[in-house]
């Protein structure tokens, strides 16, 4: 079993350094934001209520229950590196949807108060409490585009678990 | 492909996992949802507050005060003439001022719920309400209930502006057996009744820690 690294290959080159920084921003990020909402399901009920996507009562409990786990979990891979490419892909479904409900929700706001979308301030139920609805698209754009690196270029730095072809010194990537 | 597969596979196994994870999290937390029940039921039809200016209504249907049975039975045509009999009845700051400084409070013939959630009632509270919450009714239900039951009007509060959680509380409390005629929604909620100056009592219930220089 060959587990050494050359020297040459343990230096990090900028764009390596960035990636993991980007990994491990964007883990920290959704570990926090779903331990926020795990923390208090009531809340995040009332958040996913209130967007009148999800109309059966059941399911909208199911979602309050499940969802702050699910993006923990997420969260926690990203920043092990395991399960890298399904945890960024999952991470970018979830942000997808997120940043369509805001938009949605925000959109059926300023078309109520007859005022621009940009001024529309609400608590999205994302964690962070009351938003402006373009910072939060904002945001997003750049945690979609945070959640698509991984997946064109799984780094192997900094990873608990690299995938097997790399362990065995094989080319670095793709996965 | 392989490596498509795979990712697809890790992203299944990851949603599952997680899924599960939030599943055995609520079923082992005191504060757990109960997945089947409805926790934003259809409050039935609401009769609008009275506009302001209006003269209060603090009249009750009640046993105990027999005088002001027909006034409850015909509220103010202001509030409520187009609204169904039945109809949670919201009131203003005016009428829920009126109701606070009525001595039957002090007997707990007139009882203030707080349908806030514990942080923001410590934080402050409308003097001497109980808490009662909509999400949660086992906590508390035990010393709340029989009060509201046996109390002339129940006056239900949440922060205001687009909170539901008193309209939901008022509703739960309903099914709970009090009845309907003897339930009023403070639409304004806590923010209005704090900016307009009236007392607010901090900490636990009856605590005597008051922010508002006196009572109004």
């Amino acid at each position: 079993m060959n587990t050494r690294v050359s020297p040459a290959s343990s230096r990090w080159t900028l764009g390596q350094a960035a990636l993991v920084a980007a990994r491990l921003f964007l883990g920290a990020a959704f570990l926090y934001l779903g331990a926020v909402k795990a923390l208090d399901p009531v809340d995040f009920l009332k958040q996913i209520h209130a967007y009148e996507i999800l109309r059966a009562p059941g399911l909208v409990n199911l979602t309050a229950v499940t969802l702050p786990w699910i993006e923990m979990l997420c969260g926690l891979l990203l920043i092990l590196g395991v399960a890298l490419r399904g945890a960024a892909l999952v991470t970018l479904l979830l942000l997808l949807v997120f940043t369509s409900a805001v938009a949605h929700r925000g959109a059926a706001l300023a078309a109520a108060g007859r005022v621009p979308l940009c001024v529309i301030k609400f608590d999205c139920g994302c964690g962070s409490g009351e938003v402006f609805v373009c910072h939060k698209l904002a945001e997003n754009s750049v945690l979609i585009g945070l959640a698509l690196l991984p997946l064109g270029w799984p780094d192997q730095r900094l990873r608990l678990r690299r995938p097997r072809r790399a362990r065995k010194g094989g080319p670095a990537s793709p996965e | 492909m392989k490596t498509l597969r795979q990712t697809l596979g890790e992203a299944v196994g990851i949603a599952v996992a997680g899924a599960l994870l939030g599943l055995a999290a609520n079923a082992l937390s005191p504060r757990g949802l109960r997945l089947t029940r409805n926790y934003f039921p259809d409050v039935g039809p609401v009769a609008p507050a009275a506009p302001a200016g209006a003269e209060p209504d603090t009249s009750v249907s009640s046993p105990s005060a027999p005088a002001a049975a027909p006034r409850a039975a015909a509220p103010p045509e202001t509030a409520s003439s187009a609204s169904p009999a039945d109809a949670l009845r919201l009131i203003g700051f005016a009428e829920a001022l009126a109701l606070y400084q009525d001595p039957r409070r002090e007997a707990d013939l007139i009882v203030f719920v707080d349908a806030r959630k514990a942080d923001a009632y410590q934080a402050g509270h409308i003097p001497g309400s109980y808490r009662f919450d909509h999400y949660h009714p086992e906590e508390g239900i035990a010393e709340v209930l029989p009060l509201c039951q046996a109390a002339d009007m129940v006056v239900v509060y949440c922060n205001g502006g687009d909170c539901e959680d008193s309209r939901l509380t008022a509703h739960t409390l309903h099914e709970l057996g009090v009845p309907r005629e003897h339930l009023r929604v403070y639409e304004g909620g806590f923010a209005e009744w704090r900016a307009r100056g009236a007392p607010v009592e901090t900490g636990p219930r009856l605590s005597g820690r008051m922010t508002s220089p006196s009572r109004p």
